[in-house]
């Protein structure tokens, strides 16, 4: 059996070994998946040895998730093999890889919260009595015992929604080894959890383990795969790098591999320190000390300059975006303040905090935009009484937004066009051009580039420089390193609902970003 | 007026008239389906019958549909918000009967200030149903429905279930369908400027505005800084208000209040203002909408009393099928949007 490496020349120059003899249970051969025009997947091998769990590591965009969804029938490759126990198998469907003992579990669990734990657990396939009818005590007596097994303590007639997100996610573990699953792929199960119930999460991991099921594990969290995993797979820009036992990695080594060193990506990624400058002299805008909203983060301070940028990177389930939305007035806070301009403020909603000068970018589009409003009505919205009387006309309204989209460079710049037609860049040039009506104390931007071509990253990020000039906090919050990397004078890492690290005035990479979230 | 889209806008242009005209209807579909509908029948019922046609006539429909048209300007705000209250009729019946019962003043007398009291009362209780709503996090249709059986307990409570035969004369005289003014009916000059004032609110106010977009998107509206439990508490309260008008309306043209009366103006109104194309789901119609969908309405159950062969036990089910139908001609003409629209 060979592992062939797809990298000419990994940075590490590591020999590629193999744990064991046994023949995987589960495997890819040179899989290759195009969307349109972008390769997902290209050339990659991929072997699931029985009984390990197994690591998949690699920043976003690297092919991860394109990978799982081919080992559990979601989509289908262009190229390439997939085999189970040694034969060839095409999966048509997640029913059809379910059917042959693949179980996924997604980021977005996908189960019933109004029913109980049971039914969840027998979901799709209630035993019957002799009547036809369900058979209730079977189904509550078989989940007990199976939750019981696995050293689970849940009450199995409770309503699944009354339990926490991690215990969820114990719920649908066990619900898809009770529907016949041996190899079980868990896909960032850890990023909405808190770290007792990851803890918990993964005795039951390795529980399963101990009973000879396989698991794929795929984290950004690197020291959870290396607690966790027997082996890691690393992808980068969609080709594998390396498979290679736990033990023989450290997280510096992963990230490396990861991120690579070699000369091609030094265009799209940042591969060189950047040098952060000397923290401003501006008079604080914002400054928050101890704030903790219970569950979703604790004790956040930082300040915020009068014309500066601080970028805050973390990734998903760091708490960024629920910091975000405590400023804005939509996560109530326990302890700790926020002081605007010099002024204690506590935002209760997000009308109050648009009052005080906050504005807020979110990651959701779908959250920010009218599709069937024009686009003039999109970006007047936030602000419209100080931007026409009580009773206006549109005319005004539609010069108003003229001016505004232009700036931020809204194509085709036709203010009555309805806001749905455009593309997603230019929607997100919309909802942005909506919090400039006004020019605001403090802008948040939660991934403002998100899936923005090029250019009009660059237009936006120009944007965000050129308010910056005009005096404007920013807070720029981001999973992609290259993004707080070329915009922030100052920068925040988070991690699990803390700030664990502040780069300022000194040389930061990428790596050491990566090392801290 | 606000709610077209302009036809002509930076395009190229080197298109034809068709592609013009094409794109004009897809872009207004909403609005030109009804009075697509409207345009039918009214022809349709000026050729078959000789009576539709007459100046008396038409007089008579526009005394029919005004109560209802104003109670509909509220529901169309409602719709908008995507809520509904079913709680108008009631409303509007208790609203009709306290203002008779203050006239009358055989426990309390207040005259034609009763009206001015009774319509307080009826902001009131859509204030009440906005409320919890809003604020409490009922859902629109339940809180509605137990709103429905309060108000009409409430009517029968007041009169102790008897009509009162008396009402204040204003109303009278602004009900009675002989009232012209120059030769359009009183109470249709009511029922248009609350239409108007309705239409000036959604298309030219910022509460419209936020109407429109917190039953749009209400996550969208929220975090662009919009009180949308304000926004919907004010506008439940706005179709309290305009039930307690259409109310009054009723007392004055039928020159009593009765208790029991006004079991029809729900279901009617519903219909009229979905008749006229505003969504359901929230955030698209208005008011020019409502007043197409009341017309046909009215012009339909008019007509349809005329047609000389017309079984008249068979008028109510006819009726339901043709509303039936327009509500098709809507559904297609919106596909028809949604089809344009990708291809632009």
């Amino acid at each position: 059996m060979i592992t062939r490496d797809t990298e000419s020349a990994p940075a590490s120059g590591e020999v590629l070994r193999q744990t064991a003899n046994a023949q995987p249970v589960l495997a890819v051969y040179d899989v290759t998946k195009r969307f349109g025009g972008a390769t997902a997947l290209s050339g990659v091998d991929f072997e699931l040895l029985p009984g390990e769990i197994h690591g998949l590591v690699g920043e976003n965009g690297a092919g991860k998730s394109t990978l799982v969804k081919i080992l559990s029938g979601v989509q289908r490759p262009d190229q390439g093999e997939v085999r189970m126990h040694g034969d060839i198998v095409r999966f048509r469907s997640p029913a059809d890889a379910m059917s042959h003992g693949i179980g996924m579990i997604f980021q977005e669990l996908s189960m019933m919260p109004a029913l109980t734990v049971a039914e969840n657990v027998f979901l799709g396939r209630q035993p019957t009595n002799r009547f036809g009818l369900v058979d209730w005590k079977t189904i509550n007596a078989e989940a007990a015992r199976q939750m019981a097994e696995f050293g689970i303590n849940i009450d199995v007639t409770d309503r699944l929604g009354h339990l926490s997100l991690g215990n969820q996610q114990l719920v649908e573990i066990t619900r898809v080894i009770n529907s016949g699953a041996d190899i079980i792929i868990l896909d960032e199960p850890t990023s909405a959890i808190s770290v007792p119930e990851a803890q918990r999460l993964f005795e039951l991991m390795r529980e399963l383990k101990a009973r000879g099921k396989t698991l794929i594990f795929i984290s950004h969290f690197l020291e959870d795969v290396l607690e966790i995993s027997d082996r890691v797979t690393v992808l980068k820009n969609s080709r594998k790098v390396a498979t290679l036992p736990a033990s023989e990695l450290s997280k510096p080594k992963l990230i490396e591999l990861m991120i690579g060193k070699d000369a091609t990506d030094l265009t799209d990624s940042y591969q060189h320190a950047i040098r952060l400058p000397p923290e401003s002299e501006s008079l604080p805008m914002l400054t928050v000390d101890g704030l903790t909203a219970k569950g979703e983060f604790q004790d956040i301070s930082f300040t915020v300059h009068q014309g500066e940028i601080l970028g805050l990177f973390g990734y998903l389930g760091a708490g960024m975006t629920e910091v975000a939305r405590a400023l804005f007035g939509t996560v109530r806070t326990q302890s700790g303040t926020i002081v605007l301009g010099g002024e204690a403020i506590r935002p209760k909603s997000p009308s109050n905090a648009k009052r005080l000068g906050i504005a807020y970018l979110t990651e959701n589009r779908r959250a920010t935009l009218f599709p069937k409003q024009e686009i003039y009505k999109n970006v007047t919205l936030a602000h419209l009484d100080h931007l026409v009387k009580p009773v206006f006309r549109h005319p005004s309204e539609v010069r108003i937004t003229e001016t505004l989209i232009e700036r931020t460079g809204v194509r085709p710049r036709n203010a009555v066009m309805r806001a749905g037609h455009l593309s997603g860049g230019n929607q997100q040039k919309v909802v942005l051009a909506k919090w400039l009506t006004k020019q605001p104390k403090l802008l948040i931007l939660n991934e403002p580039t998100r899936g923005m071509d090029v250019g009009a990253k660059r237009e936006v990020l120009d944007l965000v420089k050129e308010l910056r000039a005009e005096g404007v906090s920013i807070l720029l919050l981001s999973t992609e390193p290259e993004t707080i990397l070329a915009e922030s004078d100052r920068i925040l890492v988070m991690c699990k609902g803390k700030i664990t690290k502040e780069f300022v005035n000194q040389e930061v990479s990428k790596e050491d970003l990566l090392l801290y979230a | 007026m606000g709610n077209m889209s302009p036809a002509v806008s930076p395009h190229q242009s080197n298109e034809t008239f068709v592609d013009v005209v094409l794109r004009f209807a897809s872009r207004n579909a909403r609005l030109l389906a009804p009075l697509l509908t409207l345009i039918t029948m009214f022809t349709f019922f000026s050729f078959t019958t000789e009576v539709f046609l007459t100046k008396r006539n038409l007089q008579n429909v526009v005394t029919q549909v005004s109560p209802i048209a104003v109670a509909a300007v509220g529901v169309t705000f409602v719709l908008l918000c995507a809520e509904i209250d079913l709680s108008i009729a009631s409303i509007s019946t208790f609203t009709g009967v306290l203002a008779a019962y203050f006239w009358v003043g055989d426990t309390i007398d207040l005259g034609a200030w009763g009206i001015l009291v009774a319509a307080l009362v009826a902001a009131g209780l859509g204030l009440v149903n906005g409320f919890f709503i809003a604020y409490v996090g009922i859902p629109s249709f339940m809180m509605t429905l137990a709103m429905l059986t309060i108000a009409s307990g409430l009517a029968v409570y007041v009169t102790k279930g008897r009509p009162i035969f008396q009402v204040p004369d204003i109303l009278r005289t602004v009900g009675s369908a002989g009232n012209l003014f120059l030769g359009i009916p009183v109470i249709g000059i009511v029922a248009a400027s609350a239409l108007l004032i309705g239409h000036i609110i959604l298309a030219y106010t910022r509460f419209g505005r936020q109407v429109y977009m917190t039953g749009g998107n209400r996550e969208a509206a929220q975090m662009s800084g919009i009180d949308t439990r304000r926004v919907l508490m004010l506008v439940m309260m706005i179709a309290g208000f305009s039930a307690g008008i259409t109310g009054m309306l009723f007392i004055g043209r039928l020159a009593s209040a009765n208790p029991s009366a006004g079991t029809n103006v729900l279901i009617d109104t519903i219909a009229a203002v979905v008749l006229g194309g505003t969504s359901l789901f929230g955030g698209e119609g208005g008011m020019l909408n409502t007043l197409m969908g009341l017309l046909i309405f009215a012009v339909l159950s008019n007509g349809l009393n005329l047609l000389p062969n017309l079984s008249i036990y068979f008028k109510e089910a006819l009726t339901g099928i043709i509303l039936l139908a327009a509500l098709l001609l809507n559904v297609l003409a919106l596909r028809l949007e949604n089809v344009q629209r990708r291809t632009e």
